[in-house]
């Protein structure tokens, strides 16, 4: 019925045009599958929450130049001048920006450094009680810092002596779950975690321990003072561009820097992941393009060999359906021959580039669901020229070329 | 012979318009794809000092306890202490004369708000780079004013700076600023020279902080970092706890925070420098500084560093094994259409076989057709490179300089794609010349 054999038969007498196809299959599908499968990966990474609100968040440096007598009252009247900003919901002194990729890391153990004791790695902000307002985020857990714990001031030797820990942090080094009023070091100093934070991230999303966040009470002014600011929504664009000139009439004795929105700082630091998706997206795109336009090219090529032999078919009887049937058939057998070829290409390519680079094992279900696609687009690149086949008039059988 | 056969293939391709279009296109894509991830690759990994690269090693000294875990391929520490770093960076390694002793230097990356300490001009920051006056001939810096600083200038710790062309540019016009003082903070420096632009793609030399970033505008003698407390604007990566409560303590903790880079010509100083170093990490851990079974240290040239580095990043190299394969299916694409459309041809082919074209003849004449064809490709595919190298440019600042094709890519664009071509079409041109002329004379 559906006139396999002679369609095989003609087949092998044309094997390099179907080796070609069934060889174009068999990358496209390879390529595809990987192609999509890296594309998810990192949108799952892109996509992830950070727990802060991005688009209300911008950070900037503030560096200041000559002699100032007391840098923390200096920089701390500019803070209280950007809260006072219409449109600012809070700002804060902090010593790194999160999501922005720089950023202090440390590790912070159950004893005292010189004890040597295990230690989880931790990135650590130092800000005062308004900084959990400012990014956002709130205390699941205990309480925020009292401005009397915060350390302000010059002096190098006051150690915090309270934390407020991220939930990744205090799961990790308490995995019992009872971090809350615990003791822990950094270096050697002391410091009771008094609160827990639902989620936070550090400065690296690309961190394995990005969820490990510890918030010390320290509003120490630097000569290199970076500050962050949370606005609402609509208005940051126009905060952002119009903050440079409120901090100049300050003090001019400064240099305003790195003014950056949060969503900017995270997108240039995940640029590389940005333009890996776009330019998978891209080949898939056009490798499906080439693909079907290659089956196409091939199909019409192939019809306008076999007019004649078209016309004589029809000439005897063949039915407009028939004739369409042919090269659907055709078509699908090369691509159930090329789906075994195609699977097993797929997995040796992400089986490579597994063992060769650090992206994770590849899906089956991509490699399934490519193949499926593949025949599909395969089929509908074969079928408009193939409508034109059944077309072909039987009296063509008749004439001469 | 070549200009008729071109002139056949541009009938033959004319003869055939969809068809020609579809593989000039498939060519193009393939191109086009394979050159804007292949010219990122390239601009990557080129050699940024081709003259000397095999001659300029970073060393890396490891510094820690046994069993310290760091997170480098081979365990070692990227970067140097200040002390390891300034003692290697002082030594005489041959002090019967200095003239011809190894050239060498530590270096580190900070920040300054540059001013002139007037109301004319806001302060700006400047990355700095601070290292010692060999720094210079090493890495075949030559000055369009000035020369760097002296030995003597460097050993007193003097305030004086180099800066580039762009920087020269902007604060004085690009006059000649030697002499004339600006200020770094706080601090007024005097320029004793100017250097010229230096456009490297790969800040090879320090590839901590953004690898791909352009190489600082000021230059400053490392002997100042002690007596003017100059912090580091690049990593600092402890290992082991130490109290610092003082900028003498931080100098002499075994923090990591400087770059050391030494010129060797040849195996016997290689050699010899080596011995030194095993020596002296040997002698280090006698003194109780750190406990090691094996001293180990690593002297690596620029392509080795950039390679252990990982410089050029996977993603960009999966990129372009997936262009390449991807180029693969378009020339299976052109081989599928090229058979078609060369075997349809077989009567033609028969009559000039009969007429006296030898095999060979007809073999080059189809070849000369799809080499056509890879050159309209490869023009368009450059077309279509450009398109895509814009797409990366816009992704991110990162990629402004690296995203373009220099003359090489250019003239490789269409040579890969004639070549393809030629790989394509030379099964089809085989078959095609192979054509028994009586069968066609026959029908016919």
């Amino acid at each position: 019925m559906l006139e396999i054999k002679p369609i095989l038969r003609s087949l092998m007498r044309s094997k390099a045009g179907a080796a070609m196809l069934i060889f174009q299959i068999i990358i496209t599908t390879a390529i595809v599958s990987n192609a999509a499968f890296i594309i998810n990966d990192r949108m799952n990474y892109l996509s992830q929450e950070t727990g802060y609100p991005e688009d209300e968040i911008f950070s900037f440096s503030v560096m200041t130049v000559g002699e100032v007598d007391n840098l923390s009252t200096l920089l701390e009247g500019t803070e209280q001048l950007i809260r006072d900003i219409p449109g600012v919901i809070n700002a804060n002194l902090i010593n790194n920006v999160p999501v922005s990729g720089g950023g202090s890391a440390s590790g912070f153990g159950s004893q005292p450094a010189s004890e040597r004791g295990p230690d989880t790695r931790a990135a650590y902000f130092t800000a005062d009680e308004n900084i959990f307002e400012t990014l956002g985020v709130t205390i699941s857990e205990g309480r925020n810092f009292r401005s009397d714990e915060v350390i302000v001031g010059s002096t190098m030797n006051d150690v915090p002596q309270v934390v407020i820990v991220s939930k990744g942090f205090a799961d990790t080094h308490f995995p019992e779950g009872n971090g809350l009023g615990q003791t822990i070091y950094f270096g050697n100093a002391p410091m009771q975690i008094i609160g827990i934070v639902d989620k936070m991230k550090g400065p690296w999303l690309k961190d394995s321990a990005v969820d490990s966040v510890v918030v010390m009470p320290n509003a120490r002014a630097s000569m290199r003072q970076k500050f962050i600011v949370r606005t609402e929504a609509d208005q940051r664009d126009i905060i952002m561009r119009d903050i440079e000139s409120v901090l100049l009439e300050e003090s001019n004795k400064r240099v305003v820097t790195y003014m950056r929105s949060m969503d900017a700082a995270k997108a240039n630091y995940n640029a590389s992941d940005i333009l890996m998706v776009r330019m998978m997206t891209v080949i898939i795109c056009v490798i499906v393009l080439v693909t079907a336009l290659g089956i196409f090219g091939m199909t019409v090529f192939n019809i306008s060999k076999r007019t004649k032999q078209i016309g004589t078919r029809r000439a005897l009887g063949a039915r407009k359906s028939a004739i369409l049937r042919y090269f659907l058939v055709e078509n699908t057998i090369i691509c159930i021959v090329s789906a075994a070829a195609s699977y097993a290409s797929s997995l040796f390519l992400g089986e490579y580039m597994m063992s060769e680079f650090s992206l994770p094992a590849l899906d089956n279900s991509y490699i399934v669901v490519t193949i499926v696609c593949v025949f599909a687009i395969s089929l509908l690149s074969v079928l408009f020229p193939a409508l034109k086949a059944a077309n072909i008039a039987p009296s063509i059988a008749t004439r001469s070329i | 012979m070549l200009f008729y056969y071109m002139d056949i293939g541009w009938r033959s391709l004319r003869r055939t318009p969809l068809v020609s279009i579809l593989m000039v296109c498939a060519i193009a894509i393939g191109i086009g794809i394979t050159m804007t991830s292949l010219s990122v690759y390239h601009m990557m990994s080129m050699d940024p000092i081709p003259a000397k690269s095999d001659r300029l090693f970073a060393v890396q000294l490891n510094t820690m306890d046994d069993n310290t875990d760091w997170w480098s391929d081979d365990n070692m520490p990227f970067q140097l202490t200040f002390k390891d770093a300034m003692h290697l960076h002082k030594l005489k390694l041959n002090d019967r004369d200095e003239n011809i002793d190894i050239r060498k230097t530590a270096m580190l990356v900070a920040q300054f708000a540059v001013h002139m300490n007037n109301d004319e001009m806001a302060p700006f920051l400047a990355m700095t780079r601070i290292a010692g006056r060999e720094f210079f001939p090493m890495f075949e810096r030559e000055f369009v004013y000035g020369s760097s600083w002296s030995q003597e200038q460097e050993n007193n710790a003097e305030a004086v700076i180099v800066i580039n062309q762009e920087l020269n540019e902007r604060l004085f016009g690009g006059s000649n600023s030697v002499g004339k003082e600006i200020y770094l903070d706080d601090t007024p420096f005097r320029i004793v020279g100017v250097m010229q632009q230096w456009d490297i793609h790969t800040k090879f030399y320090d590839v901590n902080n953004g690898p791909f970033d352009s190489p600082e505008p000021i230059f400053m003698p490392i002997t100042l970092v002690e007596p003017n407390q100059i912090d580091t604007a690049g990593n600092t990566n402890g290992w082991k706890y130490g109290d610092i409560n003082s900028w003498e303590d931080f100098l002499q903790s075994e923090n990591f925070w400087l770059q050391f880079w030494v010129e060797l010509d040849n195996k016997q100083e290689t050699q010899r420098f080596e011995d030194y170093l095993l020596a002296y990490l040997t002698e280090e851990a006698t003194k109780g500084r750190f406990e090691r079974e094996v001293p180990s240290f690593s002297v690596r040239d620029v392509n080795n560093w950039l390679d252990y580095r990982g410089v050029v990043s996977e993603d960009n190299k999966v990129l372009v094994g997936l262009s390449f394969l991807f180029l693969a299916v378009c020339l299976a694409n052109i081989l599928g259409l090229l058979l078609g459309k060369f075997l349809r041809r077989a009567p033609e082919v028969g009559v000039r076989r009969a007429l006296g074209a030898s095999k060979r003849q007809v073999f080059l004449q189809h070849l000369v057709e799809v080499s056509i064809l890879g050159l309209l490709g490869g023009s368009l595919g450059i077309a279509i490179a450009q398109l895509g190298l814009w797409g990366v440019r816009t992704t991110s600042g990162n990629y402004q300089a690296l995203a373009t094709m220099d003359l090489g890519m250019l003239l490789a664009a269409p040579a890969i794609a004639i070549v393809s071509c030629i790989i394509a079409g030379l099964y089809p041109a085989w078959l095609v010349c192979k054509t028994q002329p009586a069968i066609y004379l026959k029908t016919q």
